[in-house]
């Protein structure tokens, strides 16, 4: 903690010492994050960790310095001025996300644009970002074509589909359950972009490495009843049970286990629900031994991670998660790259962007670092599997970089 | 409109009305000219959508009293159609509409018949049914995009993708396509259709009962509004590029074309425009506003005309504008 309050105490003086300094106007970047609707709870978390952002980098942190844009005030590169966010809701709805975006290209003159969560809703307003020419950088949805529509002006920081199914598939390889291998996988997935598009590489990266994928149950997302689902897989047995869920049904989901009995030896959530603090205070108690993937390990004591999360936390009062983390990392990419460019131009930000190259130690999020390839898409974003504890997630995999031993079988609510 | 009729003598009161008429016109081209502002270029191309699908509810829900709050089958149809003909064929999206129409029409006539047969609330709740359903069946089936949705082209082909940087060419096509809407709103509404879908509207056993083939009648002027919800649904799909179920099928999208004509008055010809007018940009202008703050204070401002529209003028702004001219006239006199 007292690491934690000593920079926020100073805050104040130091903001004032830093307008002071600071010359010209803000510079204005803008995000979309789904502030009302189903995804709510998501963007408000996006949205508090941004603002968070937005603090450290006007004021100087030297406790962060090690990151870019820490130690100074504002843009130094840019005379010091100052960083603007401009916040919008994009309701979930992929005709708002584009006005949203048009709105904060043309009337607040944003110099980038962030954000956008929902694949289907990133896709649409990047749309309106390409035809402006304005830097877009997504640093949480995980669909892979994204990167597949030959924009220009389109950058990427999250590790995709294929990275995630990477982890699942070395680890399942690696894991035994009570001595026998694992053969049977089930995989339970939402139906939108987001399930559909990793269920499916997941699939496609396990039959590639010798484990079928025996059953796979796709649902409608914010369903009213899963006991069907739960039925199905009680009937299956298989030996993993991996869920791909936003946040109501990951907490359906763990109640109807509960109610039903049911534990697979095996279980992982993938991220986006299981991740969410809603659900770890909610269900983490019938949930126990969950195994999930996250880019974000806050428990490693003096890391940029730890750091960042004490003063999340201190702001918030809760945890930050990894989609959060994600989303912030998109935004601190984007910042650093603005700086770099010297110049508010979007070209030179857009250069500055696919010049990026960001070592695991600047960074908030373990991501082994931040490069662009062609498409836009970082190529140094990694995963890691964490358990659920209590009501925190530990790291346990891969074993070289895991602060706690993986517990099998799944546990549930004993 | 007829009570006015008796106030003042018809001929400079045409005259007076074709004037206003005309600067209307005028002023609803020539604005987004005038307006650099390229947000409120699209806010305006937005009303124009808005207004083409409550204009299109307005035909069924207005002039011949049936409120279907499941229009939004037709809107689906038509943006699916086009989206998915370019997945499938890559087709222009435009290209989709006819087939969206088609599909359309015919589901009009399959739901129409049974349907048309309920009285109020009933009809009401079968419309919304088949519109859920609709939308649940395109969740569960991955051959129409399933949960994920289906795109436009990420970037323009040609110029018959109607892709286009500036809102500007989407206003005008939603405006030309609204004024042939409406040409045939006035039109029909004279005709012989116009005395049959009000008297259906004021009391349809009378109606019946004096020789008005009811079921016929309003089957005909839910087909003329399914075409043009479809077709919105296309232009829509065309201008966004992206259509998932809740966007294509939700209910809140009929219920907006409810509120928008009801706002501006049901069953006369410019309120769903006038709705639109006043609700789309008032959606905007809170979301700029209030947006940010993660409050939903937007949906509050929607919640609370709702209310007051079912409580106070249940006829919308026409009602309101009527009881106004009525009372100058008492005080006139």
């Amino acid at each position: 903690m007292s690491i934690s309050r000593r920079p926020l105490l100073a805050a104040p003086a130091l903001l004032f010492a830093g307008r002071a300094m600071a010359q010209g106007a803000p510079i204005k970047v803008g995000s979309l994050m789904p502030l009302t609707g189903v995804a709510a709870s998501a963007g408000n978390s996006g949205k508090a960790a941004i603002e968070l952002a937005v603090e450290l980098i006007n004021t100087p942190q030297p406790d962060l310095a090690s990151m870019p844009l820490m130690a100074t005030t504002g843009f130094p590169a840019i005379g010091g001025r100052p960083l603007q966010l401009v916040m919008a809701d994009q309701q979930g709805n992929p005709s708002v996300a584009q006005n949203q975006a048009l709105r904060l290209i043309t009337q607040e003159r944003v110099v980038a644009l962030t954000g956008g969560y929902q694949s289907g809703l990133t896709q649409t307003a990047s749309a309106i970002a390409e035809r402006h020419g304005i830097p877009y950088v997504n640093g949480e949805s995980v669909a892979t074509n994204l990167t597949e529509r030959g924009f220009k002006w389109f950058f990427r920081t999250t590790p995709i589909g294929p990275d995630i199914a990477a982890i699942y598939v070395e680890f399942l390889k690696a894991a035994r359950v009570n001595g026998r291998p694992v053969t049977k996988v089930a995989i339970v997935n939402e139906n939108t972009e987001y399930g559909t598009s990793i269920a499916d590489v997941i699939r496609r990266t396990a039959e590639a490495a010798g484990i079928a994928i025996a059953l796979q149950i796709p649902y409608a997302a914010n369903s009213a009843d899963v006991s069907a689902q739960v039925l199905q897989l009680k009937d299956a047995q298989p030996d993993v049970a991996i869920f791909i869920s936003y946040t109501s049904d990951a907490i359906l989901y763990a109640r109807t286990m509960r109610a039903q009995g049911y534990r697979p030896p095996i279980l992982i959530g993938d991220d986006s629900g299981f991740s969410d603090d809603n659900f770890v205070q909610t269900a983490g108690d019938i949930a126990q031994g969950v195994i999930n993937r996250s880019a974000f390990d806050p428990s490693r004591a003096g890391s940029n991670s730890f750091k960042v999360n004490a003063l999340y936390k201190a702001r918030t009062g809760r945890d930050m998660d990894d989609t959060t983390a994600r989303i912030m990392q998109g935004f601190l990419v984007t910042c650093d790259a603005i700086n770099r460019a010297g110049s508010t131009a979007p070209a030179a930000i857009q250069t500055a962007l696919k010049a990026t190259d960001l070592k695991a130690e600047q960074l908030m999020i373990g991501y082994r670092g931040v490069r662009f390839d062609d498409k836009g898409q970082n190529t140094l974003g990694s995963v890691l599997l964490v358990q659920l504890r209590g009501r925190e997630y530990v790291s346990v995999w891969p074993t070289e970089t895991a602060t706690a031993q993986l517990q099998l079988p799944y546990r549930g609510w004993e | 409109m007829s009570a006015q009729a008796t106030q003042t003598p018809a001929a400079p009161r045409l005259a007076g009305r074709l004037i206003f008429g005309a600067l209307a016109l005028i002023a609803l081209l020539v604005w987004p000219l005038l307006v650099e502002n390229v947000f409120y270029q699209r806010v305006g191309a937005l009303v124009m959508l808005a207004a083409l699908s409550a204009s299109a509810w307005n035909l069924v829900g207005g002039y011949a009293g049936q409120i279907s709050i499941g229009h939004v089958l037709y809107f689906g149809c038509g943006a699916y159609a086009s989206l998915l003909g370019f997945t499938w064929f890559e087709w222009a999206p435009i290209l989709g509409a006819p087939f969206g129409i088609a599909l359309s029409l015919l589901l009009a006539v399959i739901v129409g018949t049974p349907t048309l047969r309920l009285k109020g609330h009933y009809f009401s709740m079968a419309t919304i049914a088949l519109a859920e359903l609709a939308r649940i069946i395109v969740t569960n089936s991955p051959v129409l995009g399933g949960g994920v949705g289906v795109s436009g082209p990420a970037l323009p082909r040609s110029m018959a993708d109607l892709s286009f940087i500036s809102p500007l060419p989407y206003y005008y096509i939603f405006g030309a396509v609204l004024a042939v809407l409406l040409a045939f709103t006035w039109w029909m509404n004279l005709g012989r259709m116009g005395f049959y879908l009000r008297a259906i509207r004021g009391q349809e056993r009378a109606a019946r009962s004096l020789g008005v083939p009811a079921q016929c009648y309003k089957l005909y002027a839910l087909l003329v509004s399914a075409g043009f919800t479809s077709l919105t649904g296309s232009l829509y799909a065309t201008m966004v590029g992206f259509v998932d179920p809740d966007s294509g099928f939700g209910i809140l999208l009929s219920v907006k074309m409810v509120i928008a004509a009801a706002l501006g008055g049901a069953g006369t010809l410019f309120g769903p425009l006038v709705g639109a007018a006043i609700l789309v940009p008032l959606e905007e202008v809170t979301n700029a506003m209030f947006g940010g703050d993660g409050t939903g204070i937007t949906y509050v401002v929607y919640g609370a005309i709702i209310v007051f529209i079912s409580r106070f003028a249940p006829g919308g702004l026409a009602e309101v504008l009527s009881r106004f001219q009525a009372w100058r006239a008492r005080r006139a006199n």
